[in-house]
């Protein structure tokens, strides 16, 4: 190829980049310059045609190194004006038109389809963006649902966690400490006292030793229920606070629960009534002291152990709080909580080993809200696996 | 919705173009807009994630772990992405997920998030304590949700284009990949020898004694 036939190419395209501006670019190769079009060659051809100058040879030349030099970036004479599209156009289909004039009639052929976003989550978009699409289909945004359901039949929490210190939780009374703690548990006492009394006075018949019988049944009821997955019926011995305790964590798994026997007997260490909203809609609390022995296997969904053993039985020391709505003729004696004391020895880790993910450093405030969520999460797990 | 819609238009367009008015009453615009909004996803391949198989005693050996997953509606033909689903069938998740991002398809990306996310569904939800050491024992394409749009031919004719989806479905199963995954596997020399050897003993030659 002359530079004579290359420089006239040149001039052509020029002009014709001024047309279609965008879509040329250049390129010095070796000692002479050719100046090609990025969108179609054949438009190239067609504009030599009108022009009576059919250079084949150039034409082929410019098919020839088509591709590669597609890739390259532009440089030379048009580099500014080929720098103004960022995208370069490559066609590798030779089944359209070589005339662009058909373009626009090609696209008009298809009817245009919004295709649904199948990925797009509601949550994931802004407010605006929400905002933005229930005003393109015309609809109304929904109604903020304001309501909160409430439930009175029993209470949100504890009225007074309060465990008599034994074992490792007493100080020795000789010691100041030792002298506070015994005239607390003496204040204790006289305020459980109390609150029996005042539970007599809606149960005529309550003693002490009977309910102590009814709480190891109901306690039994409880983990066999746990056990069965029976999550219908498992509201009757257990409080609306600690259905989710009870049942967290439970999905998919094979428990194997058994109670074997009482080492000590279950007595009642603390009582507490107390009124709510009324004077006489009064809600009653005992804790109740289980020293027992049981035996816990628990299994994951493929039937392999996860935690326990189905032959070893280990003794349980418990104080399980139970509830009853007594201003109601119909209440019954419910499990409300478990408590934990913190004289208790630390529980056995867990049996698989996991990744420790990486938290980030939060602010100070935020940290203490995290490390009271997570002291609450920890009491909730370990109230649900009962022997460990 | 729709007749809201049609409402603020015809408002609009009262002073301008009554014949368009006229056509615009008679459209239909109701549930049929909204055709494909109305989809169904596939449930039932997620379901074996719900199956709890009794406990094993202490002698047998611990059954291993396994975890379905699957992505809906990927934009993306369900004939292409059948090449994707075959290349990682019976691999290492990990080898799997590596191979994948050397696949230079569409689809490609869906199936390695898919077995990224089966992974990571696994150590949370099944008790699976090394997700790497898993292998893609069941990965297979489902047809999606296909919509029609038309497309002018001459001499009054249409033709009708249809945007494909696909669904993509994986089972991550714990330990090590067999040899051979699909059946009949490629038979060794000697295992070739013994099948001519039992061939020839068993034939029939006619008119012998």
């Amino acid at each position: 190829m002359s530079a004579h036939k290359c420089s006239e190419t040149k001039t052509l395209d020029v002009s014709f980049c001024q047309f279609w501006s965008g879509f040329c670019g250049s390129v010095s190769l070796c000692d002479f310059e050719v100046n090609f079009n990025f969108y179609n060659f054949k438009v190239l051809l067609y504009e030599c045609k009108k022009v009576k100058v059919r250079k084949k040879m150039a034409l082929r030349c410019a098919n020839n190194i088509g591709l590669r030099l597609l890739q390259q970036p532009a440089t030379g004479l048009l580099a500014p004006l080929a720098n103004s599209t960022p995208t370069q156009i490559v066609r590798h289909r030779k089944t359209k038109h070589w005339n662009p004039k058909w373009k626009l009639f090609r696209r008009l052929k298809v009817m245009k389809v919004d295709l649904p976003n199948y990925r797009e989550k509601p949550e994931d978009l802004s407010e605006e963006q929400i905002r933005s699409k229930l005003k393109e289909q015309g609809l109304l945004p929904p109604r903020p649902w304001v309501e909160r359901q409430f439930f009175i039949h029993s209470t949100g929490a504890v009225f007074e966690p309060y465990v008599p210190p034994e074992g490792d939780g007493k100080v020795s009374p000789v010691s100041k400490q030792g002298a506070m703690q015994s005239i607390q548990f003496l204040q204790k006492k006289s305020k459980t006292m109390m609150a029996i009394r005042k539970l007599r006075q809606f149960e005529e018949e309550f003693d002490t030793p009977d309910f102590c019988k009814e709480a190891t049944k109901i306690y039994i009821k409880m983990h066999e229920m746990m056990a069965a997955n029976d999550k219908d019926n498992i509201i009757q011995v257990v409080t609306e606070r600690a259905y989710p305790e009870v049942m967290n964590n439970i999905e998919n798994k094979t428990i194997h629960w058994k109670y074997i026997k009482d080492i000590e007997l279950p007595r009642v260490v603390h009582a507490r009534c107390t009124d709510i909203i009324t004077k006489e809609n009064i809600f009653a609390q005992m804790t109740v002291r289980f020293h027992t022995q049981q035996i816990l296997a628990v299994y994951d969904r493929f039937g392999r152990l996860m935690h326990g053993s189905e032959i070893i039985a280990k003794d349980v020391l418990e104080y399980v709080v139970f509830e009853k709505h007594i201003a109601n003729q119909y209440g019954t004696w419910r499990v409300h909580a478990k408590i934990i004391p913190d004289w208790l020895p630390p529980r056995e880790p867990r049996a698989t080993t996991y990744m420790r993910r990486e938290e980030p450093i939060a602010e100070p405030e935020a940290a203490v809200v995290e490390s009271e969520a997570k002291a609450q999460a920890s009491v909730n797990q370990s109230s649900v696996t009962s022997p460990a | 919705m729709a007749l809201i819609n049609v409402q603020a238009v015809t408002l609009g367009l009262k002073h301008y173009c009554p014949v368009l008015l006229i056509q615009l009453q008679k459209l239909h615009s109701s549930s049929v807009n909204l055709a494909w909004n109305n989809f169904r996803t596939p449930s039932r391949f997620l379901k074996y994630n719900e199956k709890v198989y009794p406990p094993q005693s202490s002698g047998e050996e611990p059954r291993p772990a396994f975890v379905c997953h699957q992505r809906t509606n990927i934009k993306y033909s369900p004939w292409k992405m059948w090449y994707v689903a075959c290349l990682v069938r019976g691999m290492p998740v990990d080898e799997a997920i590596r191979q994948l991002k050397f696949v230079e398809k569409k689809g490609a990306k869906d199936v390695r998030e898919v077995l990224e996310e089966a992974k990571e569904l696994a150590r949370k939800e099944h008790n699976v304590e090394f997700p790497s050491n898993m292998w893609v024992a069941e990965s297979f394409v489902g047809k999606g949700q296909v919509i029609k749009g038309i497309r002018r031919h001459a001499r009054a004719r249409h033709g009708i284009v249809e945007y494909f989806h696909c669904h993509y479905f994986a089972r991550l199963e714990e330990g090590k990949p067999p040899k051979h995954y699909y059946l009949p596997y490629p038979k060794q020399p000697h295992e070739q020898l013994e099948e001519w050897l039992e061939e020839m003993r068993k034939r029939k030659i006619y008119d012998s004694l």
